[in-house]
């Protein structure tokens, strides 16, 4: 009898043999290196993915529900941020020219000029719409019929950049010019990526230095703005109390005029193209006067001038408690305000240097006041966003570079949880049939074989399908056990047969003479027979539930609280862009997920093949 | 035993069979806790009660399980089916849609095989060399690669970026309410609207055919025969196709039936993507089409069971070619 050692000497010297010929296999060492990359990959996901795979935000649970349904971490299909690099992206300004032909129409009475674009059929618009988002215009030029040339002067037309609810790109022209008159614009415009800002980093004023970043200024010497270490807004019970405190104080009499107090925060907005869209949170509290306005603008350096858009008032009244206000870019109100349909392509409309500004009015007549303000939170969301971009996903986008992380989870787990049970199944089936015979032999084998020649994925379908039904939704076990099911049988025939051919051997016979049972029989003398077998169908059975898994989630029939990589193609599939120019716009969403399917899949296959190469001795002598 | 008796067996086999698929549907719809089909049924009643009513009658959903079963076994018999959560009935659905089904199914079936067996035998008399090695590893890579991202880059490829092909739908959207008389224009027409899912679906079966074409055609390879071919001076090519190929195809055939289990799962997926209006769009529609609430279960149930009893069918061929070309298969 072997010492305990002895055994484990002998054990690690099988393995080393076996490593020596496993290596030679160039296959199996790549097959080898993927699986073990994604193994770590599934490993540390939550140290590698940036953000949570399901419904992510910014800070969860921070700001408390006042209509507010937290902030998402960017604007929805989001491209890659390194999209911009690519040659087909033009960043920056460029010269534009665009020609457009002049019709006068005559209806009821009235003349009115309307224009056609060039290489356009009807003239349908009264202005011109150009076809690209203007960043100035240069010059107007029109040539009339005869060939005279003017150029437009500022009275002429009117591109209303400032204001009105005008769209970006269209152009009034006054003068009435007669038909087919080619008028040229010159205009600069610009194609650009934009990312996320977010333009107040501590929003908690965590400390001075943060509060310290802001300016403040005031029409009265009364008002001192301060940073106060106790007032803060806890949101939750770790939050740190820092603020910021507005203190205002006339010792002999009423302020005549309202006080306005103003903090500003600077930031560069660095982009040609303006942010999809933007979030504002505040908490204001007010104490010492019945109430007091508050106003939240971007302000805009142009030159020597600043330009302001003020986004909303409110009345903020006095209480013991903060009360938190949320303003976006798609209230109507911040829309009337900046007069504009779409604020933000106002007011982002070029580069430059920008603020963001909170203005505090104390209403005339006051004695005594103070305001607290916190969480002060300013994001410009781009249309950029992470290393693979984000999902449809609503009101809460997905980076989808933390769903292909976490999806390797997924598809590991339930790819070798599956080989290895219905592997074990197969093994305990095929040993049985094959050694006892028989009846039992009779009964698996037909089983097995109707298993066999159900079709199997409409199979999964309905069985999936009647569990949904019955208990609302699938878990990722039930989809482990349904695929273990029917999943066993040819490895259980495989089995079966060369137990068939092991039993009729001597080395059995001479067991059974000295008077050993089944199951030392099967233990000792069949099993270390079978097990090469075993290692093979192990690594050749993941690839199939792998893919039987991914087919499964992109039904949308997976466990929808899963992030697996099927359920991103769902997703995409589901979007309803997917047959239109979906896939060529948005393959940084496909692609990922597919190709880590295929090379995890690949990866496993080629390791059973190289298992198989070298524990098959009826593969190695015909090489 | 002769054929007659070889037959007769396969017959019994079958129906037995067919007895056992009908039994796993009822125990999926009928016997699993919490009844799935019960809970769908009673669902209608808010919608429409007379159709409640109609299918609690049709399925015997009143009456005790040993009654439902053989309710059960009857309707899948006689094909009779019921009505779907719209109100068609489900026979018809399946009589527009399953010929939808088998013609991609057979096309690309065809298609494959005969690519597979050309390359497989061609790499398999280069054994060893380059061309070996990439297309044993691009037909292992198919084996792993999932049917909708062959499907989708075909369709940014041919149907986006190129336009050659249409990117849905089995057949022209006019030709639902006026078909064209003319044959030729109906089979290019038809043809013109397959070729995108029927490509994806050879894509994702040929490597398997590859690698099984050239793993027969190694057996036989160096059998004495073959030798003795080369030998009387016959050309290279009558002995590859002619006296090997022959030979090593036996186990092909029986992988014809096979691999029509797995091709039916590729075709659900096909069918999904492009939206080819066949039993895979079908199940779509029983999950999803209906606006919420329950997957359609009857619908489901039936498209199971046809898929099913095409299968077992396609068996049944196979067994009974096997069994005439190669007479031992009778007498073992």
């Amino acid at each position: 009898m072997a010492t305990r050692k002895q055994k484990i000497r002998f054990a690690i010297k099988r393995f080393k043999g076996f490593w020596s010929q496993f290596r030679r296999s160039k296959r199996g060492m790549i097959g080898l290196a993927i699986v073990i990359f994604f193994c770590i990959i599934a490993i540390f996901a939550p140290v590698i993915a940036p953000y949570a795979p399901i419904d992510p935000q910014l800070n969860p649970g921070e700001y408390p529900k006042l209509g507010s349904r937290g902030i998402p971490i960017a604007e929805e299909l989001c491209k890659p941020i390194w999209y911009k690099y690519l040659p087909t992206i033009r960043r920056g300004p460029r010269e534009v020219t665009q020609r457009f032909y002049s019709e006068l129409h005559t209806e009821l009475g009235l003349t009115y000029q309307v224009f056609r674009r060039e290489g356009e059929e009807n003239a349908t618009h009264t202005t011109l719409l150009l076809s690209n988002r203007v960043v100035s215009i240069e010059e107007i030029k029109a040539t009339l019929p005869n060939g005279t040339e003017i150029i437009l002067s500022k009275d002429d037309w009117d591109f209303q950049l400032s204001g009105g609810k005008y769209r970006l790109n269209e152009i009034r022209i006054f003068p009435f010019y007669p038909n087919n008159t080619m008028i040229e614009v010159k205009y600069i415009t610009a194609w650009d990526l934009a990312e996320n800002i977010d333009v107040i980093e501590d929003h908690k004023f965590t400390s001075i230095e943060s509060f310290n970043e802001w300016k403040w200024w005031s029409n009265s010497n009364l008002v001192e703005v301060r940073y106060n270490t106790e007032e803060g807004f806890p949101v939750n019970e770790e939050d740190n109390l820092g603020c910021v405190e507005i203190f205002y104080e006339s010792v002999r009499e009423p302020s005549s005029q309202p006080i306005e107090v103003t903090l500003a925060k600077s930031f560069e907005y660095p982009y040609y193209q303006p942010p999809v869209s933007f979030w504002i949170h505040y908490s204001v509290k007010v104490e010492g006067i019945p109430a007091a306005k508050v106003k939240v603008a971007f302000l805009k350096e142009e030159g020597n001038e600043t330009r302001t858009f003020l986004l909303k008032t409110l009345d903020v009244l006095s209480s013991k408690s903060y009360t938190h206000y949320v303003t976006d870019s798609g209230e109507g109100i911040v829309a009337t305000n900046v007069g504009a349909d779409i604020p933000q392509n106002l007011i982002f409309a070029s580069p430059g240097n920008y603020s963001f500004v909170v203005q505090v009015i104390i209403p005339s007549g006051s004695l005594h006041a103070r305001i607290y303000l916190d969480n002060i939170d300013c994001m410009l969301y781009g249309n950029t966003f992470g290393l693979l971009g984000t999902d449809n996903g609503s009101p809460f986008p997905r980076d989808l570079f933390s769903l292909l992380v976490h999806g390797s989870r997924v598809s590991l787990f339930v790819g070798t949880l599956t080989a290895i049970f219905s592997t074990l199944i197969g093994l305990f089936l095929g040993l049985v049939s094959g050694y006892i015979g028989g009846i039992v032999d009779e009964a698996i084998m037909r089983f097995a074989d109707l298993l066999l020649v159900l079709p199997t994925l409409p199979l999964f379908i309905i069985l999936v399908v009647a569990l949904r039904t019955v208990r609302g939704s699938v878990s990722m076990w039930n989809i482990i056990i349904i695929l273990t099911f029917f999943g066993w049988m040819s490895f259980a025939r495989s089995v079966r047969s060369m137990v068939l051919s092991l039993r009729e051997r001597t080395f059995v016979e001479a067991a059974k003479a000295a008077g050993a049972g089944t199951f030392h029989i099967i233990n000792r003398h069949i099993l270390p027979n079978v097990f090469a077998l075993v290692y093979i169908t192990l690594a050749t059975s993941v690839p199939g539930a792998i893919i039987t898994e991914a087919s499964l989630s992109w039904l949308g029939l997976g466990d929808p609280l899963l992030p697996s990589w099927g359920k991103i193609l769902y997703d995409f599939q589901s979007s309803n862009i997917a047959i239109t120019t979906g896939l060529t716009e948005y393959w940084f969403w496909v692609f990922p997920a597919c190709i880590a399917i295929a090379t995890l899949a690949t990866a496993f296959i080629l390791v059973g093949y190289a298992l198989d190469e070298i524990l098959n001795p009826r593969l190695r002598e015909r090489r | 035993m002769g054929l007659r008796a070889y037959i007769a067996k396969r017959l019994v086999y079958m129906a037995i069979l067919i007895w056992a698929v009908i039994t796993v549907n009822f125990l999926i719809f009928h016997m699993m806790p919490g009844n799935p089909l019960q809970q769908y049924v009673q669902s209608l009643q808010r919608v429409s009660e007379e159709r409640y009513q109609y299918l609690v009658e049709k399925f015997g959903l009143n009456k005790p399980l040993h009654e439902q079963y053989i309710t059960e076994v009857t309707n899948l018999i006689t094909f009779n089916f019921g009505v779907s959560k719209r109100g068609r009935p489900i026979m018809e659905l399946l009589k527009e849609r399953l010929p939808n089904t088998l013609l991609l199914m057979g096309t690309s079936t065809i298609i494959s095989i005969i690519l597979g067996i050309l390359i497989g035998v061609i790499v398999a008399y280069k054994r060893g060399g380059a061309l070996d090695t990439g297309i044993v590893t691009a037909s292992l890579l198919t084996y792993s690669v999932p049917i909708f991202f062959i499907g989708w880059i075909m369709i940014a490829i041919f149907a986006i970026q190129l336009g050659w092909f249409p990117s849905s739908l089995e057949q022209p959207i006019s030709w639902s309410r006026n078909p064209p008389s003319n044959i030729l224009e109906l089979i290019a027409g038809r043809l013109y609207h397959i070729a995108l899912p029927c490509a994806s679906l050879v894509l994702f079966t040929v490597g398997g055919w590859i690698l099984l074409t050239r793993a027969c055609v190694l057996e036989t390879i160096n059998e004495d025969y073959v030798i003795t071919a080369r030998a009387k001076g016959l050309k290279e090519r009558t002995v590859l196709y002619k006296h090997v190929l022959k030979n090593a195809s036996l186990p092909l055939i029986t992988n014809v039936a096979l691999s029509f289990a797995f091709l039916v799962s590729g075709a659900i997926i096909t069918e999904t993507l492009f939206s080819y209006r066949g039993m895979g769009l079908l199940i779509w529609d029983a999950i999803y089409g209906g606006g919420a609430g329950y997957a359609d279960i009857p619908v489901l149930q039936a498209v199971f069971y046809i898929l099913a009893l095409c299968v077992i069918f396609a068996n049944f061929i196979a067994d009974l070619v096997y069994g005439i070309i190669d007479p031992r298969v009778r007498y073992g």
